[in-house]
């Protein structure tokens, strides 16, 4: 391993590849936590993010759902927003210049009802300036037709990847569902299909009542988990995909804090998605990666490729490092 | 305008109705920047057990204080551990957000205002501006409605009376001043004293400005209505905070505005009143598990 001998050095190097792309951090921002960039452009220098993933796109505006959308859980939200979004035409008109203007690298989370839909899309976004690449949510649980689906089917989930690697040259990212018994069969599938990376996870298929009124807290019943509540699903489907498939992997889920990054690029995922602790600190992102920076230098790392799926899989008894030492016991 | 974060600190913190306190922030920026009728998303505890941030309107703002004032009622456990806080404690404050209150063009002509509960909150800003604001009108044309369950649950008089302003009080049952909803004390006293309003605000519950707004409507005239939704970002970014809206001319599609950045403050005839479902006041108790 190479060492930095003084922790007051260079500063890291945090750039990762990533399929494709050269990114100048692992830090992003997931699709629908973070509206279109400029909604956070007071609290933020946007261009310290590796890329920006912008609210999910339809061809057609889409309305979402009826409200109550929104319930606070422990730890954790759900939400029932319905993919509501202004449609692909003003999102290149008047959403994707301010952030194209900024360098601010751009993937585009696309979804559709149809194959045919989820093609013409991805063909309607191929080689637009500032778009780096396209994430196909198959993994939506809160629309009835389309979202979820298409990831929780292998053989659909193929058919998605492979209908919009047909119509685009943009690198594919596909992102994947928990609520499935095997999340590496959908993986493998994707992959198999042309997808060039894979994030995992989109929400959890989650419900809330309220005890008082005897009703469903979401207008749409069912809705999506997130934040710190989801966090080890989510390594656990991380750990699963990496398993399965040997590509570029972003972890999502839960993810708050530096640390919280730290362990999926420990398990060997090459970037991370920061979703809901936006909502709570707007500009949590800046402090993930001034943590990460800290924590390299700490570990006298030079840079987070070297950190990057590290993990020993021996899992040792708490304090083991002691009781080995203790050799003159009986 | 932008937004910011700011360290608050907590000067005072009363209890001033029943489970209802008003807390007393030093927070110079904001106090600065805020006008009546926004509100700012408060981070109610460290950790992530409240989870969220929760909005709270403006209460009072002192800019030449620094100051401003929060009131608001325990209704979960972001409120219940907010009304443990004590003086000196910091919190972060992120705001000011929304559109805010618009004030009368009409100088002259007599203001009607309907506050349901807590919803006294950020008209008590708003009457203040008023007041401050009009030279031609006396302070006994501004008509305040309030209302709420019970009289534990009302400010103090002298909070209001104090104000010169005429104030009208009502409580569901009864127990003091008017007894029924403020919507039918509002519509009987507008009635009987002839109060035809040149604008008409309003905070309470949905169930309350409902009414309110089809007054409004019926009798064209023009409303400020502030309205809330659960919301998880305050920023236009998360899309929670939805409610039904009026459709473009011509279009029978589902059209939503969100009370964070198209709002908190709409005119009755933006809201699509059938389409909300609510469930009425608020449980009587709260568990905090």
């Amino acid at each position: 391993m190479a060492q930095n001998p003084d922790a007051r050095g260079a500063a890291p190097d945090l750039s990762v590849q990533l399929g494709p792309l050269r990114l100048r951090n692992p830090v992003m921002v997931a699709s629908g936590t973070f509206g279109y960039g400029e909604e956070y452009a007071d609290f933020l220098d946007l261009t310290q993010l590796g890329a920006v993933v912008v609210k999910g796109i339809s061809l057609a505006p889409r309305p979402g759902n009826p409200p109550p959308r929104l319930v606070e859980t422990a730890a954790g939200m759900i939400n029932a927003i319905g993919l509501e979004n202004v449609g692909v035409d003003v999102f290149l008109e008047s959403k994707l210049p301010y952030l194209r203007d900024r360098h601010v690298p751009v993937i585009v989370n696309i979804f559709g009802n149809t194959l045919e839909e989820y093609a013409e899309l991805a063909a309607r976004l191929d080689g637009v300036p500032g778009i780096v690449a396209l994430e196909i949510n198959i993994s939506c649980p809160n629309v009835k037709s389309g979202g979820m689906i298409f990831g929780t089917d292998p053989a659909m989930a193929a058919r998605v990847v492979d209908a919009v690697r047909r119509s685009t040259t943009l690198p594919l990212i596909t992102k994947l569902t928990p609520n499935v018994t095997h999340i590496g069969e959908i993986a493998r599938a994707a992959v198999g299909a042309g997808s060039d990376m894979l994030s995992c996870i989109n929400t959890v298929a989650a419900m809330a009542v309220d005890i008082f009124t005897r009703r469903p807290k979401l207008a749409n019943i069912f809705g999506g988990l997130s934040g710190p509540a989801v966090k080890p699903i989510a390594l656990r489907c991380t750990y699963e995909v990496l398993q399965a498939v040997d590509c570029p992997v972003i972890g999502i889920g839960g993810i708050a804090t530096a640390t919280d990054a730290l362990e999926f690029l420990l398990l060997g995922a090459r970037a991370v998605q920061v979703g809901t602790a936006n909502f709570i600190q707007p500009a949590v992102t800046a402090e993930i990666l001034r943590g990460m920076e800290l924590f390299l230098r700490v570990q006298k790392l030079q840079s987070v490729e070297e950190y990057i799926g590290t993990l020993d899989r021996q899992c040792l008894f708490p304090f083991a490092e002691i009781a080995c030492g203790m050799t003159d016991l009986p | 305008m932008s937004k910011f974060l700011e360290e608050a600190l907590i000067l005072e913190q009363r209890e001033v109705a029943q489970q209802t306190y008003r807390l007393r922030l030093r927070a110079g920026r904001m106090a600065e920047a805020a006008c009546a009728g926004q509100f700012f998303m408060l981070q109610v505890r460290e950790g992530m057990d409240p989870l969220l941030r929760r909005p709270f309107s403006f209460h009072r703002i002192h800019p030449g204080e620094g100051n401003i004032e929060v009131l608001y009622r325990v209704v979960g456990r972001g409120t219940w551990w907010l009304s443990r806080c004590a003086p000196q404690t910091r919190l972060n404050l992120l705001g000011p957000l929304g559109n805010g209150f618009q004030l009368p063009r009409n100088a002259g002509s007599p203001v009607a205002i309907v506050a349901g509960g807590i919803g006294i909150a950020p008209l008590c800003e708003l009457i203040h501006r008023l007041l401050a604001s009009r030279g031609t009108l006396e302070a006994r044309d501004i008509h305040l409605f309030y209302g709420a369950r019970s009289a534990g649950e009302l400010l103090p008089e002298s909070d209001l009376e104090d104000l010169g302003i005429s104030v009208y009080r009502g409580t569901d049952d009864g127990s003091l001043g008017y007894d029924g909803f403020v919507t039918d004390l509002f519509r009987k006293t507008a009635e009987e004293k002839h109060i035809k309003p040149s604008v008409l605000y309003a905070c309470g519950p949905l169930a309350m400005q409902y009414h309110v707004a089809r007054w409004a409507l019926e009798h064209r005239v023009p409303s400020q209505l502030s309205l809330e939704s659960l919301m998880a970002c305050g920023i236009g970014a998360c899309l929670g905070c939805a409610l039904p809206a009026s459709a473009p001319a011509g279009s029978t599609a589902d059209h939503y505005v969100h009370v964070c950045k198209d709002g908190p403050i709409f005119g009755a005839e933006s809201i699509q009143w059938h389409k909300i479902q609510t469930h009425g006041a608020p449980p009587p108790i709260f568990l905090y598990s």
